[in-house]
């Protein structure tokens, strides 16, 4: 079931195959932080701002997590990281521009 | 008659560029990125200005259907992300396993969905009902909100179950194999954005007290 493609990774391009027991892992990382976020919200309601934040943290983390392993970008030709990052700037420094503008109304 | 004398393009008949298929699925991401995306800038802004309504109009939301729907989505992230797993071992019986499963976690999905949505049908907190009607200005904005936002991503749920169920097929009659799982890969990316989006919309309508 394991993969042996990586000791000829020089001769040809191989696709490198992402072991079942790698999938587990990822899944359970992600659990515990779905479970962090909930308990955050249910038992620290007197902190509001701040559990926003954290939420946000959280999500951000999961979101990173599942494009990473799952969605194969740590595996993949990196110029598919590099598009992510791209669109994720463009779309953040509308955000930013956005909030500053409405901070200075 | 044109005669290319010595020219010949090798060509297989089968005009297939998996990296290409993969990079066009990604690009097709990127605009549903945006899409939502734009949602979650409206949904920050109205929130921004009407802090407490948002915040009251929250707790009508069933927290343990939100979580158990977050984790049901996480669990068919994984199986999907198994099944391409299967296939690139050669194993196309198993990868039609974690694909059926798959589409049976967004069956899951939707039907808690259907509940929840039922839930505040029946309370008149939908746009245009009697209760929703006479809601502060805010509240009834988080509503409109909740209801399209969650509504355009149960679209898509069904539509990457509709995707996974084509490719169920495809494997079955051998069209997707060892060699050749590009279809398995872009249903996997495109079930994966779904679930990125939930990531987002649980904590944003359910946890934000």
């Amino acid at each position: 079931m394991k993969n042996n493609t990586e000791s000829h990774n020089e001769v040809v391009h191989e696709t490198h195959i992402v072991s079942y027991k790698e999938h587990v892992s990822t899944l359970v990382a992600l659990l515990l932080l779905t479970i962090m976020t909930v308990s955050i919200s249910v038992f620290g309601a007197n902190l509001r701002s701040l559990t926003v934040a954290t939420a946000m943290l959280i999500a951000t983390v999961k979101v990173i997590v599942v494009a990473y392993y799952f969605m194969h970008l740590k595996f993949d030709k990196k110029i598919y990281t590099w598009l992510v990052l791209l669109v994720v700037v463009l779309f953040l420094s509308f955000l930013i521009l956005m909030s500053i503008e409405y901070l200075n109304r | 008659m044109e005669h290319h004398s010595g020219l010949v393009l090798p060509n297989s008949g089968h005009n297939r560029d998996a990296e290409a298929s993969k990079l066009g699925m990604w690009l097709f991401l990127f605009t549903e990125f945006l899409l939502f995306g734009g949602l979650f800038i409206v949904y920050m802004v109205y929130r921004m200005l009407n802090p407490e309504a948002f915040l009251t109009a929250s707790y009508q939301l069933n927290v343990t259907m939100g979580a158990i729907n977050t984790v049901v989505l996480l669990l068919s992230s994984m199986t999907i992300a198994m099944s391409i797993t299967a296939i690139q071992l050669g194993n196309s019986k198993r990868s039609i396993q974690f694909l059926i499963f798959t589409v049976a976690a967004s069956l899951v999905f939707l039907v808690i969905k259907y509940f929840e949505w039922s839930a505040k049908i029946h309370h008149g907190l939908f746009p245009g009902m009697d209760v929703f009607n006479q809601l502060p200005h805010g509240e009834s904005l988080f509503f409109y909100l909740y209801f399209f936002m969650t509504g355009l991503h149960a679209l898509h749920i069904i539509i990457g179950a509709i995707f996974i169920i084509v490719v169920i097929f495809r494997t079955k009659n051998g069209q997707l194999n060892a060699n050749n799982y590009s279809h398995t890969e872009n249903a996997g990316l495109y079930w994966h954005l779904v679930d990125l989006i939930w990531i987002y919309l649980f904590p944003l309508f359910y946890l934000i007290h």
